[in-house]
């Protein structure tokens, strides 16, 4: 079968299932039948994108189908259509993997729930996973940016699936802002692009000011930032917890947010060019890295210490791609697709267990829950970058490409991040795996439909690493494969490990109790959020004054104009009223003054 | 009688046309207005008689008789008309009847 | 040349005194006036048969509204108001402009060469009624007809 069909399957059975559940309302009302359909719909993609990447490893090639939408400018204005390689064929196994496991997961997870609104869930994770295809998929930047918005828009709607939590519509608001703002700066990287070369396309063209191409990354990068909650603009993605931990899974760890990452790596070619971009990348990054983990340390929830590791991780992503490899971001951002979103399903068991999202009302669940304790330690071992796991793998790529590019600032921060990792993780598997049992609630394993998934979800976990050959293969970059990585223990690599067990040992310390050396009152200035407070004062007096001036235009000026027409109308009626005196005398004299004129111009004018 | 020319006739009626045409905007009296009118009228008849000396024919003359005719029949209704007016207004200033007024 | 010119400007003072006069009385003779020169204008201009008629109707109609006017002013208080200083910018700015326009017209237009009069009188003028402009005429003295049975319905006394 020839790619074209597959990327049809890809493309066509979400969008079909999608549009099925949203018309028929019988199918939709019951909630298992919908939740199976989605699975199966995801399924066949998941089949038809597994064909395509062996297609792609077997014989690397790059195709692509477009039609015309738009027509405008030079002929390849604005196309649709698909484009398969070995970047976007891996990204669409990774998509559809995930989504398959998180469809299963959901299954159970949500079985409280009431068929209808399973349904509607369901409907829109069809909807989620087409677009996201559509935007892996995409042969353009104009498509992608499509998908972009979509998959923004199924964000929003899936975070506030639990409409009746006040929390979960504030949140999924949040979201949407936020990323519409940075979005609005992506818009202007693309209207820039598109004004300087005049189609959508990726493949810079000769002879391009280096200005214009230092702003359309630049401005492509913060729309990024937006979506991958890189520092400052991650404020939305703790909140975004409030939905379904399926959906945190999901969009939250493996997709959306490395939707961010994907346009970097798809719009290479422009990020490439540009210095500015890359070092304000490798900068941003290296911060979030380090910072989003701090506050990681400082969480109860494990939904959000798991949001801040998210944000960490892509830090981790960015700063890969700034130091000028594309293939160790993009290899990074598979594995942890991988062992994240298995952490947050672990975590959804846990949840779904003891009724809470607070790690202090978990505890001793080793005993209790054994297979999810097993494949937690599995995921945060890949977090903390422990040898061997896949984690580990991508992290040293991540290294490696720093110290590469002499990035020594930005190194310093990635390595004080994994000892931060392995801290955060540590004091979270202690505490709520080992010590006596807090929760009030008897907690036991889940069934097997959130069981199979979270296996599902292991093994890549475990095994991705070892195929690191074939993926550089897959990107088209030379480099070394996983025995040659393990074989090259001592410099880097070692150095992370080593900052890992001191991580752990930080960890293994507060756990016991020893309190550690920090600045006073950082912890508290820490969790009174002050960059939600800074934008909220921003938003207070910046937007809502010049809000205010605008509305002083719109009155007294625009209505004014307008009051001033109707009054003018009037005022004219009202005056040349009085033309019509009701005197003859005045007839007749315009009567006669009108004709001596109309004659005047006979004879003198007209001729 | 030959040494004058049409022009002087036509200047002539056109100075007591003119003549006529201010009064008719000055006056307040209806029959005022009415003895312009009758002034236009007779600078035409004039203009019409000058002419058709100067032709040598008497159509001239003919039309001219023509507009005395009308003019008369003019008057007849112009009082008839004056004479209602004053029955409804009480008064015969032109000035009185504004029952056209917006 | 000699009669044109007194005939002229007596013709132009008279018609300017009928439309200056405040007295009613005064405008109406001095009406009379005006056409009775007007009359004598004819004569110069060989048209007598014209002249005859016009001092025959005019006259006559000048003394109706003589009759006229004089009943209807001094029954009525509004009549002796008539002081027309507010609009006299309005006769003398339509009088000049009319004339000056009648003047550059007739001044500035090429006039055919004149012809010698044919014998003008009664006889040849009522020819001239009767085979040309017979149907003019005929209709001329429907609209006389028309006149005076309007003029009467007019002005009737309704019993209402």
């Amino acid at each position: 079968m020839t790619a074209g069909i597959y990327v049809s399957i890809i493309l066509f059975a979400p969008v079909v299932a999608f549009g099925l559940l949203a018309v028929a309302a019988p199918i939709r009302e019951r909630g298992t039948l919908a939740g199976w359909l989605v699975a199966a719909a995801t399924g066949a993609t998941l089949w038809a994108a597994l064909a395509l990447f062996f297609g792609q490893l077997s014989d690397p090639q790059t195709l692509e189908w477009t039609i015309r939408w738009m027509s405008g400018g030079s002929a390849d204005f604005a196309q649709v259509g698909w484009r398969v390689d070995g970047v976007s064929a891996g990204m669409a196994v990774v998509v559809s993997l995930v989504a398959l496991c998180v469809q299963v997961y959901s299954m159970e997870y949500l079985a409280d729930e009431a068929p209808g609104s399973r349904g509607r869930y369901f409907s829109w994770h069809a909807l989620f996973v087409f677009s996201m295809q559509s935007l892996v998929l995409a042969p353009n930047l104009l498509q992608l940016f499509m998908g972009w918005e979509l998959v923004g828009l199924c964000s929003y709607l899936l975070i506030g699936y639990y409409w009746r939590k006040p929390e979960a519509g504030k949140a999924s608001l949040k979201a949407f802002w936020v990323t519409k703002f940075a979005d609005s700066f992506l818009l202007m990287g693309l209207v820039v692009l598109v004004a300087a070369t005049g189609s959508f396309s990726w493949d810079l063209p000769a002879g391009l000011s280096q200005g214009t191409i230092t702003a359309v990354a630049v401005l492509l990068f913060i729309g990024a930032m937006g979506k991958a909650a890189q520092m400052p603009l991650h404020v939305w993605l703790p909140d975004a917890m409030a939905g379904p931990t399926p959906v945190s899974a999901l969009l939250h760890a493996a997709t959306m947010v490395a939707a961010g990452v994907y346009l970097i790596v798809r719009g290479w070619p422009v990020f490439e060019a540009s210095e500015t971009a890359l070092t304000m990348m490798v900068w941003v990054g290296a911060v979030t890295a380090f910072s989003a983990g701090c506050l990681a340390l400082l969480q109860d929830d494990v939904k959000k210490l798991l949001a801040f590791s998210t944000c960490s991780q892509l830090g981790y992503m960015m700063a890969a791609l700034g130091a000028g490899s594309m293939a160790a971001g993009y290899f990074h951002l598979t594995t942890h697709a991988f062992f994240k979103a298995l952490l947050f399903l672990t975590a959804g068991s846990l949840i779904h267990a003891v009724h809470s999202n607070n790690m202090s009302e978990m505890g001793g669940l080793r005993r209790t829950m054994p297979v999810t304790f097993g494949l937690f330690i599995i995921g945060a071992a890949a977090l903390a970058g422990l040898p061997g796991v896949s984690g580990f793998f991508s992290k040293d790529m991540v290294l490696e490409a720093l110290s590469h590019d002499a990035q020594w600032g930005p190194l310093v921060l990635c390595l004080a991040g994994v000892a931060v990792t392995a801290a955060y993780m540590t004091r979270a598997v202690l505490t709520i795996f080992f010590g006596e049992a807090r929760g009030a609630h008897k907690a036991h394993e889940p069934g097997w439909r959130m069981l199979v998934p979270m296996l599902a979800l292991g093994v890549p976990s475990l095994a991705v690493g070892l195929f690191v050959g074939d993926f550089q293969s897959l990107v088209g970059e030379p480099g070394y494969s996983a025995t040659e990585m393990l074989s090259h223990f001592i410099g880097l690599p070692a150095l992370g490990v080593l900052l890992a067990l001191i991580g752990f040992g930080a960890g293994y310390a507060e756990f016991k109790g020893t309190k550690l050396p920090a600045p006073a009152g950082l912890g508290d200035w820490l969790r009174s959020r002050p960059m939600d407070r800074f934008y909220e004062a921003a938003w207070n007096r910046a937007v809502l004054v010049v809000a205010r001036g605008v509305a002083w235009i719109d009155r007294y000026i625009i209505d004014a104009a307008m009051n001033l027409v109707g009054w003018g109308a009037l005022a004219g009626g009202d005056y040349s009223r009085r033309i019509q005196t009701g005197r003859a005398a005045d007839y007749m004299w315009a009567i006669g003054m009108g004709t001596l004129a109309v004659v005047a111009y006979g004879l003198l004018g007209g001729s | 009688m030959s040494t004058v020319p049409l022009q002087a006739w036509m200047l002539l009626a056109a100075l007591i046309f003119s003549v006529g045409l201010a009064g008719l905007f000055t006056r307040r009296n209806a029959v005022a207005v009415l003895l312009s009118v009758e002034l236009m009228a007779n600078a035409v008849n004039l203009n019409l008689v000058a002419f058709g000396y100067h032709r040598g024919d008497l159509e001239g003359q003919v039309m001219a008789l023509f507009g005395v005719a009308l003019t008369v029949a003019e008057i007849i209704v112009g009082l008839a008309l004056i004479i209602l007016m004053n029955r409804t207004h009480k008064s015969i200033d032109i000035d009185s009847a504004t029952e056209l007024s917006g | 040349m000699i009669v044109f010119i007194p005939l002229a400007l007596a013709l132009v003072a008279c018609s300017v005194a009928v439309i200056a006069t405040k007295d009613l009385i005064h405008a109406v003779l001095l009406l009379g006036g005006t056409l009775m020169l007007t009359a004598g204008a004819y004569v110069a201009l060989e048209a007598d048969f014209v002249a005859a008629v016009q001092l025959m109707l005019y006259t006559g109609g000048v003394v109706t509204l003589l009759l006229f006017g004089v009943m209807l002013s001094q029954r009525v208080e509004s009549a002796r108001v008539l002081v027309h200083s507010k609009t006299w910018h309005r006769g003398l700015l339509s009088g000049l402009a009319f004339f000056a326009l009648a003047a550059w017209a007739i001044l500035s237009s090429e006039l055919p060469a004149s012809a010698v009069l044919i014998e003008s009188d009664a006889q040849a003028v009522g020819k001239l009624f009767l085979t040309r402009h017979v149907a003019a005429f005929e209709t001329l003295s429907v609209l006389l007809l028309a006149a005076m049975i309007g003029a009467i319905v007019l002005a009737r006394k309704t019993d209402a």
